[in-house]
């Protein structure tokens, strides 16, 4: 049997020798989400990326700097002003918050993440994180497609594209937002871009379903039923009259799937099949509203993956709003009030997602990733006692299938402003994604306005130094 | 199941390739190989020629980089003199030693050094030129031997080839004897004459994207003219349609978006004109090369007309970030990706060329320049984003001409109020201190405090009826009321708040609510909507002897500056027992007002004398009054067509596309790409900006520009026929590859020029008359084994309705279309802005949304309801080409949306109409109106017994659901 790799190499042989050919419309790219397997052994079979928009405070969570605690009130270093977003910075500002060592690695955390601080033995951490613009939409943009323009697919699209579906009645790549709303850009963070609509993620949480899911109400379910029969027979008869055209029946397949997914979505959304143990470990029924429908989603996405799902896009907290920081982790002016919000909504639902993901055995072939747009200053923004963006310095994590937890990679200067060693970017994120999924993300391409696009753009090296 | 979805357009109607990926390969060989010997054989001896088969390979892999004075290493590889006598590391090829010619060493092995980026040449093309070099490497090659550097085949003049002799009955124009040519090279044969009825519903879609009513179809079956296909086609190319059909076409390649994309996505609630200008012109048939003129340079070829002007709209269709960020860097990065917008669009849009790849280097397959790139920046250098004012010029000067009366008016009040100002300054600074001691503190954002003699209250309340900052909201973290015999308890804590109004984020409705105020923290907080009066009124758990109130706007002082959120400023508090009879315990009576410039006024007005005060209020009322009158003016209608202004500084090459990182001056110019093709021109680095875009309008709208021609020509083919020439329709560079039918293409591009004038319309009836538009699409086995993608259309190709087209045959067959043309568009979905738009779908469809699909108001990166799962491209970049998809999405949405559902009951209701309501007609109608045909004898049995069991509105829903509605044949 052939590999899908050797199908796409000799296709793409094919194109080299034809081009230049008198030859119309024949690019032989994979269009179909039928399942295939990658270039190589893969670690994970899919992915459960976890995304605070907003820009969360590396230097507040994960990257303990004793120094900037040390130096909190002197004058910063010049060249920190540098990168300003929204004006001039002022003195160094040490986190409001201590931090601890956790585990047997020791990883020092913010105590405003206790549960995930005690996972700290499953994650490694890219502390050298850098992005290539300090404003949110076009950030977020980048971390979820690797271009900072609108436009281009998302990482969960090109591994529909790559690897298809493993699941025929639930769409291979969901994005859940938050319940404050969609992330900066919103949908650009999980469109298909010029990849064909089919890879889109699906969009729902929840606590919104699926658009148009369900029959509509002034119909009876029997007269839903008959009607589809109906419609099976018009086109059944229909494709009989015209054998040769694939796509009529297509089509009905199309609508025989959809029926499908009318029974399996609800069933995979409905979470009172959840024992209450497992509710109260994502905190699911916190008095906290929005703590709990943040579990709630988690929940859905554990749910979601072990039905085979591909890639699960899940964000905690939304888009800039009308004051800062409230609904998302953008603390540009009172990051104490911010994060004391935002952290306890985070963390034990996060936390409560991987042990259960690691008690059902998920996490063993199941990539976890945690990731912002970028960092913040360890300045406090001029008149205030908040931060203001950074695009030098900002950390993201790994955990689950094929990753060497309780490890740190690379590191920003002693005071969190830029990172230095080991710098890491969003294609490098990116790379290391897909080759634990098996893909060599230098192959995973698609034609479009004069370039075959990948993921990674033209840049992206894999962190093997994260890997198990 | 294999696949939950099939087809693009290229894959849609493959017949083998849902088997077996072997099969599909195979069909893929069986359609590619004999045509790679067409394009390669002809004249071909039994050895490799150097014009025929190496100097195409070297060209698409090597010529790039190594051609011209500039070449690599000095190695020129577009000439068999370069190759002899090679570069920097000697000769590249050896004649007759294959072995020892280094050209074989670089681009072979495993692991090829050449070329550095793209595809490596196959070993097909490896053993060509292997071949060639042992047969002593002959140059054959046409054309100027000096380096010749032949330029790729779009780059090129017109090669145009006489028109086929007809040889056949089947040929109706020269189109279809170039098409049959290309057919029997295959050994293939053109299908069959379609019958009238397929033919008019296909042709109607075709050139206005909507059916025929069942009339037209009737009198046009039954017209016996043998000329009544052409009066259709001229009938059908005169309807204003016809612009709404092709005009969406283009907006695709336009990247037309009507909101700013990026984080912030506002709505662009004035970028309408621009559309309506683009149907216009459409409808007009005015010349292509117009049109190019007028979207390049519009206000400058017609500066009083407003329908010329509003071409420029395309400068500025693309995404805009609006984002503000306070650092240079940013800014200039910003700047120039909304110019490298401009240069993608214009290069792809009428060029077909992908200048934005030469961004940051020179392009890696096309002969694009890095320096090509800059000077086209150079030309857009002074276009902005933004609304101009685009109005009767005689309304603008109209208005110029009030508001610089009332202008004159405000600023003689102001200059009389300075100067009372000045003459009272002495009295003013030697009371200052004794009348500023008369007053309480001012109200700060940070805490302010009211304290009274206790008093009982049940319900206490706050009435803000001024704002600071006269803003027309209030903002508030906490509201405190402690009691009077326990001065810390905060007895509000237990209470409940209501209040005037709250700002409401759809999203997440709790984020600014009343209950922020008794929470005993500060870091949410209450906003109240934008009205004035303001009122809070908290109820406490129970009657509390209470005795000072405190609130504050940013105790956490994150807003920074001096004023922070707006605060109340005038109000008054008061207190009741019963939530009925109040009385008042505390104003802001007395309070120093919080600006310096009404402090200023208060220490005036304590020094005037009754004269000076009665002036002052006079000089202010006449003030108020100018500029009341001015905000009153009706201002001209602006629009979305782009800002010009002339540029501070001359354009440089960015190096590595890094804006901070400035290389040699460039000056506005052509790109040397078309130097064979068309007179190059270059300005002074300061030229005016208009003359820049006049200039590069001008050069690809002339005469000349082959290209230019090739490129719309393709584009429209390819609405006629699924399928374009060229596969990518925005790129004729190396990567794009070769057209399917190169002489025809050229020869009707040739013609546009020549014969049509760059006129479309001609060009539509000539492909639309052709035998081949005509023919059946009936599936043919042996052909498809052939030529599976059906490249040489020996059928019409079937297609799915397009995503605009589905949703307008809906609801022309449900009788509902809405066919007003023109003016602001639609909104499928509920627009809110916090800061960020955020877009809402509609759960309900009102008939103001029964519109054109052209006419919907698409913001960037939102997928319409229909429109959205159907394949409509998302905005932010161009569309040449729109890909068809099939997914359950699209089922879920046809099947259940309130859209159809609402549309398939007016359905029912029009067929019961035109049945006369007698339910032994209502099959018959329903297939007139939806199918234009009657039904058979087993489909009106059918119909007719799921019709009595559940009735006309579920068969109208089944039927606006079903293939033969969605597809054309």
């Amino acid at each position: 049997m052939e590999s899908a790799r050797s199908r796409r190499d000799l296709l793409g042989g094919f194109v080299t020798v034809l081009q230049g050919v008198a030859l119309a419309s024949m690019l032989p790219q994979r269009h179909s989400l039928a399942a295939q397997p990658p270039h190589f052994a893969p670690k994970a079979k899919r992915v459960l990326q976890i995304f605070c928009p907003g820009a969360a405070s590396h230097i507040d969570l994960w990257d303990y700097k004793p120094e900037l605690q040390r130096r909190s009130g002197q004058q910063a270093p010049a060249e920190l002003d540098a990168v300003t977003f929204q004006g001039s910075n002022g003195a160094l500002m040490g986190s409001p918050w201590g931090f601890k060592a956790r585990g047997q690695s020791g990883k020092m955390i913010s105590e405003l993440l206790p549960e995930l601080g005690g996972l700290a033995d499953e994650i490694a951490f890219v502390h050298s994180m850098q992005s290539k613009t300090n404003t949110h939409g076009p950030a977020c943009v980048l971390l979820n497609t690797g271009f900072v323009l609108e436009g281009f697919p998302s990482a969960g699209s090109w591994l529909s594209y790559a690897l298809g579906s493993e699941n025929n009645n639930l769409p291979t790549y969901v994005a859940i937002p938050d319940i404050r709303g969609i992330p900066p850009a919103g949908p650009a963070n999980w469109g298909a871009g010029f990849l064909p609509a089919e890879h889109q993620a699906i969009v729902f949480n929840a606590q919104e379903p699926i658009r148009n899911l369900q029959r509509p109400a002034s119909i009876s379910p029997e007269r839903d039923a008959a009607t589809r029969d109906f419609l099976g027979d018009l086109n059944r008869n229909h494709a009989a009259a015209h054998p040769g055209d694939e796509e009529l029946r297509a089509r009905i397949a199309a609508y025989e799937l959809a029926a499908r997914m009318q029974l399996s979505a609800p069933e995979v959304t409905d979470l009172s099949k959840e024992t209450q143990a497992t509710r109260d470990l994502y905190g699911a029924n916190d008095p906290n509203p929005l703590k709990a429908a943040y579990a709630r989603n988690c929940l859905l996405a554990r749910r979601l993956l072990e039905r085979g799902v591909r890639f699960v896009n899940l964000f905690c907290a939304s888009r800039a709003s009308g004051v800062d920081g409230l609904l998302n982790w953008d603390a540009h002016k009172t990051l104490k009030a911010d994060y004391e919000r935002h952290c306890p909504i985070l963390d034990q639902p996060t936390a409560g997602l991987l042990k259960d993901m690691r008690a059902k055995g998920l996490l063993e072939d199941t990539l976890v990733v945690w990731a912002t747009e970028f960092g913040r200053m360890p300045t406090h923004q001029e008149g205030t006692v908040g931060r203001d963006h950074n695009p030098n310095a900002f950390t993201t994590w790994f955990a689950g299938a094929g990753i060497r937890g309780g490890t740190s990679y690379g590191a920003t200067d002693e005071l969190g402003g830029r990172s230095v060693q080991d710098i890491a970017t969003v294609h490098d994120f990116h790379a290391t994604m897909l080759h634990l999924l098996g893909l060599d993300h230098e192959r995973v391409t698609w034609y479009h306005n004069g370039i075959n696009r990948r993921l990674t753009d033209v840049h992206g090296h894999v962190i093997g130094e994260i890997l198990a | 199941m294999r696949s939950l979805a099939l087809g693009s357009p290229q894959t849609q109607y493959r017949s083998a390739v849902a088997v077996t990926d072997r099969n599909a390969l195979r069909s893929i060989a069986r359609a590619f190989l004999p045509i790679l010997a067409l394009a390669i054989a002809p004249a071909r001896a039994d050895k490799a020629s150097f014009g025929e088969d190496i100097l195409p390979i070297l060209e698409r892999k090597c010529v790039v980089c190594h051609h011209g004075d500039g070449a690599q290493n000095g190695l020129r590889l577009g000439s068999t003199a370069g190759l002899i006598a090679g570069g920097k590391s000697g000769p590249a090829v050896i004649p007759r030693d294959p072995e020892s010619s280094l050209l074989l060493a670089k681009v072979g092995g495993q692991k090829p050094e050449m070329p550095p980026a793209g595809q490596p040449l196959t070993s097909a093309e490896i053993a060509l030129i292997r071949d060639w070099i042992s047969s002593g490497a002959p140059d054959d090659a046409n054309g100027p031997a000096e380096d010749s550097e032949r330029t790729w085949w779009s780059l090129r003049p017109f090669r145009v080839e006489d028109e086929p002799a007809p040889a056949s009955l089947w040929e109706r124009n020269a189109i279809d004897g170039f098409l049959l040519r290309a057919m029997e090279s295959q050994g293939l044969e053109p299908s069959d004459p379609s019958d009238r009825k397929t033919l008019i519903r296909r042709l109607s879609f075709g050139l206005t994207g909507l059916p025929p009513e069942a009339a037209e179809v009737e009198s046009f079956v039954n017209d016996p003219d043998p000329e009544a296909y052409a009066r259709l086609v001229d009938r059908l190319l005169a309807s204003p349609t016809y612009g709404e059909r092709w005009g969406r076409h283009w907006l695709d390649v336009a990247r037309f978006g009507e909101s700013n994309g990026y984080e912030q996505n506002h709505l662009r609630d004035n970028a309408w004109p621009y559309r309506d200008w683009v149907i216009r012109s459409f409808n007009e048939d005015k010349p292509f090369n117009r049109m190019i003129l007028e979207q390049l340079a519009g206000d400058q070829l017609a500066p009083d007309d407003l329908d010329t002007q509003a071409g420029t709209g395309f400068l500025v269709a693309g995404p805009h970030d609006t984002v503000g960020i306070k650092n240079p860097a940013g800014e200039a990065q910003k700047r120039a990706n909304h110019l490298d917008d401009m240069i993608m669009g214009t290069a792809s849009a009428f060029l077909g060329l992908t200048v934005h790849c030469a961004r940051c280097h020179d392009h890696k397959f096309d002969p694009i320049s890095n320096e090509d790139y800059y000077r086209m920046q150079a030309v857009f250098a002074g276009v902005s984003h933004g609304d101009r004012t685009w109005d009767d010029p005689a309304r603008v000067a109209d208005f110029a001409a009030a508001s610089e009366r009332l202008n004159n008016q405000i600023n003689d009040a102001s200059a009389g109020l300075e100067a009372l100002r000045k003459a009272v300054a002495g009295r003013v600074d030697a009371s200052r201190e004794t009348i500023l001691r008369r007053y309480r503190p001012r109200v700060d954002q940070s805490g302010t405090e009211e304290t009274f003699d206790p008093v009982a209250a049940k319900f206490v309340r706050m009435r803000v009826d001024r704002a600071t900052g006269n803003r027309n909201r209030v903002d508030l973290d906490e509201f405190a009321i402690f009691a009077a015999n326990d001065s810390d308890r905060n007895v509000a804590l237990d209470g409940k708040a209501t209040v005037s109004g709250t700002r409401v984020d759809s999203a997440s409705p709790d984020t600014y609510a009343p209950a922020n105020l008794i929470d005993g923290k500060h870091d949410r907080r209450w906003i109240s909507t934008n009205a004035m009066p303001a009122w809070i009124q908290i109820e406490l758990a129970q009657t509390e002897r209470i005795d000072r109130i405190e609130w504050s706007s940013d105790r956490l002082g994150g807003f920074g500056g001096r004023f922070g959120p707006p605060q109340p400023e005038e109000y008054e508090i008061s207190v009741s027992l019963d939530g009925d009879l109040w009385s008042t315990v505390a104003s802001s009576e007395g309070r120093l007002p919080f600006s310096e410039a009404d402090q200023e006024r208060l220490l005036l007005h304590a020094v005037f004398d009754s004269g000076e005060r009665l002036r002052w209020d006079r000089l202010e009322a006449a003030q108020r009054e100018a500029k009341r009158a001015l905000a009153r003016l009706p201002k001209p209608q602006q629009a979305f067509l782009g800002r010009f202004q002339q540029p501070e500084e001359p354009s440089f090459l960015m190096v590595r596309g890094d804006p901070m990182n400035k290389g040699p001056e460039v000056a506005p110019g052509s790109l040397s790409t078309l130097s064979g093709l068309l007179a190059e021109f270059e300005l002074d680095p300061d030229a005016p900006e208009a003359e820049r875009r006049l200039a590069l309008a001008k050069w690809i709208a002339s005469d000349d520009n082959a290209l230019a021609a090739r490129v719309i020509v393709n584009r429209v083919w390819m609405h006629h026929f699924g399928q374009p020439f060229l596969r990518n329709p925005s790129d004729f560079g190396v990567n794009g590859g070769m057209p399917s039918h190169p002489e025809l293409l050229d020869w009707l591009a040739h013609r546009l020029i020549h014969t049509h004038d760059w006129r479309l319309k001609p060009l539509h009836r000539e492909i639309v008359l052709s035998a081949a538009y005509r023919q059946s699409s009936t599936f043919r086995k042996d052909a498809a084994q052939v030529d599976s993608d059906g490249v040489f259309l020996w059928r019409y190709p079937p297609r799915r309705l397009g995503a605009e087209e589905l949703r307008d045959a809906i609801l022309q067959t449900s009788g509902n279309l809405d066919r007003h043309m023109g003016g602001p568009g639609f909104r499928l979905y509920r627009y809110t802005v916090d800061n960020v738009a955020t877009y809402y779908p509609l759960g309900e469809f009102s008939p103001d949304t029964y519109r054109r699909g052209i006419y919907h108001q698409h913001a960037r990166s939102v997928k319409p309801e229909l429109l959205g799962e159907f394949d409509c491209p998302e905005t932010s970049l161009p569309a040449p080409k729109r890909i068809t998809t099939t997914s359950p999405l699209q089922a879920l949405t046809l099947f259940n949306s309130a859209f159809v559902v609402d549309q398939a009951s007016s359905f029912a209701a029009v067929v019961e109409i035109e049945s006369s309501h007698d339910e032994a007609g209502f099959v018959e109608a329903a297939w007139r109106r939806a199918y234009l045909r009657e039904p058979s004898a087993a489909e009106r049995r059918s119909a007719t017994e799921f019709l009595a069991q559940h009735g006309l509105e579920a068969l109208s829903r089944a039927i606006l659901n079903s293939n033969e509605f969605l597809y054309v044949f």
